[in-house]
């Protein structure tokens, strides 16, 4: 086994893992420190897939901004342990449809020829998102904006408090 | 660090049937091994010392001065007294979460080093997103940080960890923004070549490239110091109101590498405005024409402009109080952030209007610093010098302190 | 074509781009001098929303199919047909704010207007959209801008539950899509639809269970935004808790938006080249006539036993979006026009039920079915006939334009041979005549009691009612008219 087949396998195992322990942790605060093993994780997949910038931007936003905004919530509500609050939904019958599913897809997904992309040698590739971003995507990138600036304004509806007029 | 693996690959002193890789592989971890054990950790640690006598100085008294020669050795004394306390675990604590934050604050701080250069090709490693992946790092400290304020199971740990968070995560706007000039100056995000793109004379640095990053230069001095919590910014671990923040619970040697951390990330500071504003390791070539002797003299010229505004942070925090909590949100967000985002799109259209730059104008701003330098040196010059002489009539009568205030 | 040559092709979306700044603007120039309740901010939406619609109704004369923005977005008849009829679901859900009790005059109400737009602007882009990055982040804009809207109403608790469940029901959902749309991307190596039927075209026969996972995974997503079984379980929580304005829009405009892209994904995309099920060789007519009488058949009995309106109305709209399923499970361009003229037809008689109801609401301050006893006999003749003919059309009895609608979707299913289908669907439009007819018959038959207090509406309350209700009449009997528009728009451009 190739040495970038084995590191990716292992960045593989710990992604995973952490986001079993986001997923099972009956402790939320758990689940939130554990979301940070997912996203370095991802950051690292990235950045082994030649993806330099985009795994140091996932760190930035996502550890940086998401995971922190995360633990601030759950810092400043009260209650720690998860709740289960309806009992209907037992484990076992997701553990079967999870099974069933995840058996389909991993059958599916050996049997398919996927498209491979033919791997050139290490690059910079900062500069050739900033031209994409202005280029062939500005579209998105344009929108994606709009998008934000939506989102800001719906968070302020949603969160602020009533000032009294 | 690959040209210098290059050289030495070159000049015979690896053995040849080593793949390139394992050269560059190896080379990083010594290179990495010496930075952190020769170089971080004697840093953080001299630097205690020079901040505490620096504010023994600022505050008329003396500061340490047992330890060695002028309390030298203070910082290993207190270094090994630290390690050899016993590490206390509140009952009340979360245990897991506990151990592990100061190890995620250390290596959030530890992994900044990887991008920062000490002079010629001396740098861990010159990433092509150098600069950018030293701000992400920051926030496994900030993570460090908060795992540290709640497991500790203590209100004031939990406030201090979460002033601090939203200390850092805030204060990263602005400082990127002002970061964001010079990436456009140079084209890169790379250290290396951000410091290749200036010389050694000041007025080829960015900070002196336009009006724009002048001030962009100052708002990053500014966050970096709320970043790295530092007076008058050090409200997650206020004294007077948190006890200390969220490293009130701990003891011993966590309690040193939070520490330890917090006195390494002044470094950092200087380390990063250095490279990004003021010309990094750059030195006339023809000072030196052997390696040697030049990678020394870079090392030592940027050592010292680095250290420089790690005594410029001492300093101001001896010097100002502490801001209130709502003081220090709205002067981020509502003046260092529009503040930047000006500099930021005026540097854009200043590059635009003057592709080549204006000599004009960076020999001027660098004339004005140098003046303001010079005026700012002369009147610290004249308040030690009545300062000596006060000092003077005091040694006669202790209780004189009358005829000083007559002084004026 | 790239990106300044597209501007052209673009007129609507600047235009609604340029109100949301503009209310935004003004609702900040506002509150900075100190006026609090200013009815302008609607005002400035409905006359963005107005010049939109003209912006779209002057491209249905452009001839041109073009790729727009390198091929992120496509301009075709389609696209711009369904530009007009969603600029005129915003206008009428602006419209509709302005004269509702739970909008005009609350907090934050220039921000309402902001998402209002916002959220007509996302649906113009999906759309159009032919790439899988657009659509995902205009299938993401709406969703986003529609929770907010959904818990505007700040202190009611109903309207925070609704829009915590969208929410939820909204993440999960656009997650598994953009999960299938990696699969399609690694299936295809392309993002654009031109693109992925050609990768399609290609695909060698092992990789067709992917595909048809991918399918459905992505399937997951539209039918989240159209409301069809079993993703619809949001849908009678938020049409309740939702303000009404916010409900007709939801009701109308999102799921019109989210049946273009459904519509397009499949004719486009996914079965350019030919009839869906022969070319992709996967079961996708056995899993959408499955999803298509599920729905229909879930929505028509859940509605049965529903004695608020909105709730009614909530599981009628899954009931109607099964019907235009029907339509899409043809997987031909009789199947598209028969959708876009029911989606047409629905628009109208949905919007005009919704608008009674909250006129209705504004002047009781009630929208359960009780509340309506003998509406017609205590000064609501008007509103009452008129909601009765809404009733009637979504019914789907002649000669009212419903009928029109469900006669082209029907037959399009069965020159489609899918009989069975079409008779679960007749059978489903008798089933719902049962709590149509309930509801008309508590306004004009039960007598109305002592506590039921008189209403009274204001004219211009009623101009736009009356206007909707003689559109579903005249429509009914000239629905030539409209199907010859429909016609023109139903060739999806292939790239």
């Amino acid at each position: 086994m190739p040495v970038t087949t084995a590191v990716f396998y292992l960045l593989a195992a710990v992604t995973l893992g952490s986001a079993c322990g986001v997923a099972f942790g009956t402790n939320i605060l758990y689940s939130a420190f554990a979301l940070m093993g997912t996203f370095l994780g991802v950051a690292a997949i990235f950045v082994l897939l030649g993806a330099d910038f985009l795994g140091v931007i996932q760190l930035f936003v996502y550890v940086g901004g998401i995971l922190v905004l995360t633990l601030f919530a759950v810092m400043l509500t009260h209650r720690i342990d998860v709740q289960v609050s309806n009992r209907a939904v037992g484990r076992l019958p997701g553990l079967v449809v999870v099974g069933v599913v995840a058996t389909w897809m991993i059958r599916v997904a050996r049997a398919a020829r996927w498209t491979e992309g033919q791997p050139g040698p290490p690059a910079a590739t900062t500069a050739g998102i900033g031209d994409a971003f202005l280029g062939t995507y500005v579209l998105p990138f344009e929108v994606a904006s709009v998008v934000l600036l939506a989102a800001l304004i719906g968070a302020i509806v949603v969160s602020r408090k009533e000032v009294k007029g | 660090m690959q040209e210098l693996v290059d050289s030495l690959v070159a000049d015979g002193f690896v053995p040849g049937g080593l793949p390139l890789w394992v050269a560059y592989l190896g080379a990083m971890l010594v290179f990495g091994g010496i930075v952190v054990f020769v170089f971080i950790l004697p840093i953080a640690g001299i630097t205690t010392w020079v901040e505490r006598r620096v504010a023994g100085r600022i505050q008329s008294r003396i500061g340490p001065n047992r330890t060695g020669p002028a309390g030298f050795l203070q910082w290993l004394a207190d270094g090994i007294k630290s390690v050899l306390k016993e590490d206390i675990v509140p009952s009340a604590a979360d245990v897991p979460l506990f151990k592990l934050a100061p190890y995620v604050v250390m290596t959030g701080f530890v992994a900044a080093f990887v991008v920062v250069p000490f002079g010629g090709p001396l740098i861990i490693a010159d990433l092509n997103v150098g600069i950018l992946y030293l701000t992400a790092v920051t926030a496994l400290v900030v993570v460090g940080i908060l795992m540290a304020g709640w497991a500790s199971n203590n209100k004031w740990s939990l406030l201090g960890g979460i002033r601090s968070a939203a200390q850092i995560v805030s204060y990263e706007i602005p400082a990127g923004l002002s970061i964001l000039p010079v990436v456009m100056l140079a084209g890169t995000l790379s250290m290396q070549g951000i410091i290749g793109h200036q010389g050694w004379a000041p007025w080829t640095w960015h900070v002196f490239d336009n009006p724009f990053t002048f001030f962009a230069f100052f708002i990053l001095f500014v966050s970096a110091l709320a970043e790295g919590n530092r007076t008058p910014f050090d409200l997650p671990e206020a004294e007077s109101e948190l006890v200390m923040g969220f490293a009130t619970e701990y003891s011993g040697l966590r309690n040193l590498l939070f520490f330890m951390a917090e006195w390494g990330n002044l470094y950092v500071i200087g380390a990063v405005v250095t490279t990004l504003f003021l010309g990094g390791w750059q030195i006339p070539l023809a000072l030196a024409d052997h390696p040697v002797p030049r990678i020394v003299l870079q090392f030592a010229i940027f050592f010292a402009k680095a250290y420089f505004w790690v005594f410029v942070a001492v300093w101001l925090r001896w010097t100002l109080p502490r801001i209130r909590v709502d003081q220090m949100m709205i002067m981020c967000w509502k003046y260092l952030v529009p503040i930047a985002f000006v500099n930021f799109m005026g540097t854009a259209v200043w590059m635009v209007l003057f592709p080549a730059g204006v000599p004009a104008v960076r020999v001027l701003l660098s004339l004005t610093a140098a003046g303001l330098l010079v005026a700012f040196a002369r009147r610290v010059v004249f308040h030690v010098r009545r300062a000596l002489l006060t000092r003077e009539e005091l040694s006669f009568n202790p209780l004189s302190t009358a005829r000083v205030m007559s002084r004026g | 074509m790239d990106a300044t040559q597209s501007l052209r092709y673009f007129g609507p979306e600047l235009v609604l781009t340029a109100a949301i700044m503009a209310v935004l603007a003004l609702d900040l120039g506002l509150t900075a001098r100190g006026i609090e309740r200013s009815r302008w901010p609607g005002i400035v939406a409905l006359a963005g929303a107005a010049a939109a619609i003209g912006s779209a109704v002057r491209l249905l004369r452009v001839p041109a199919r073009e790729w727009l923005f390198g091929r992120m977005l496509v301009f075709d008849g389609f696209s711009v047909y369904f530009k007009v009829l969603l600029g005129l679901a915003l206008l009428a859900a602006v419209w509709m704010s302005l004269g509702s009790r739970e909008v005009r005059g609350q907090p934050n109400e220039g921000e309402y207007f902001t998402l209002l737009l916002s959220s007509g602007l996302a649906m113009l882009l999906m759309a159009a959209a032919a790439n899988l990055l657009m659509a995902y982040l205009s299938l993401e804009f709406a969703s986003l801008t529609s929770y907010v809207l959904t818990g505007f109403l700040r202190h009611n608790r109903r309207s925070a539950e609704a829009a915590l469940k969208y929410l939820i029901y909204g993440g999960v959902a656009s997650g598994a899509m953009i999960y299938g749309m990696s699969w399609i991307f690694g299936l295809t190596g392309s993002m654009d639809y031109a693109g992925i039927a050609a990768g399609i075209a290609q695909l060698d026969d092992p990789s067709r269970g992917a595909f048809f996972l991918a399918l459905v995974l992505v399937l997951a997503g539209f039918g989240y935004k159209v409301a069809s079984v079993p993703f619809h379980m949001w849908a009678p929580d938020v049409y309740t808790g939702a303000p009404i304005p916010v409900t007709a829009f939801l009701a109308v405009g999102s799921k019109a938006a989210g049946f273009a892209m459904l519509l397009r994904f499949f004719h486009f995309g996914v079965g350019a080249a030919g009839p869906v099920g022969a070319v992709t060789r996967v079961p996708l007519l056995q899993l959408g006539t499955l999803l298509c009488a599920a729905t229909m058949t879930l929505g028509n009995l859940a509605a049965l036993s529903q004695q608020n309106m909105k709730r009614l109305l909530a599981y009628s709209s899954i009931a109607h979006a099964g019907y235009a399923l029907l339509g899409f499970v043809v997987f031909a361009d009789a199947g598209v026009q028969a959708v876009l003229f029911y989606l047409t037809v629905y628009y109208i008689m949905n919007l005009g039920a919704f608008w009674v109801v909250m006129l209705i609401a504004n002047a009781t301050g009630h929208e359960d079915l009780p509340s309506y006893r003998g509406l017609a006999w205590r000064g609501g003749a008007l509103p009452a006939l008129a909601l009765a003919i809404f009733l009637f059309s979504l019914a789907g009895l002649p000669p009212l334009a419903g009928f029109v609608g469900k006669f082209y979707v029907f037959g399009a299913g069965v020159e489609r041979g899918l009989i069975a289908l079409v008779v679960v669907g007749v059978l489903n439009s008798v089933v719902s005549l049962y709590y149509y007819v309930r509801v008309v018959k508590t306004m004009f038959l039960d007598e109305p009691r002592a506590e039921d207090a008189p209403v009274h509406f204001a004219l211009n309350d009623l101009a736009a009612v009356g206007l909707l209700s003689a559109a579903t009449l005249v429509l009914g009997i000239r629905f030539d008219w409209l199907l010859a528009r429909v016609e023109t728009a139903r060739r999806i451009f292939a790239g």
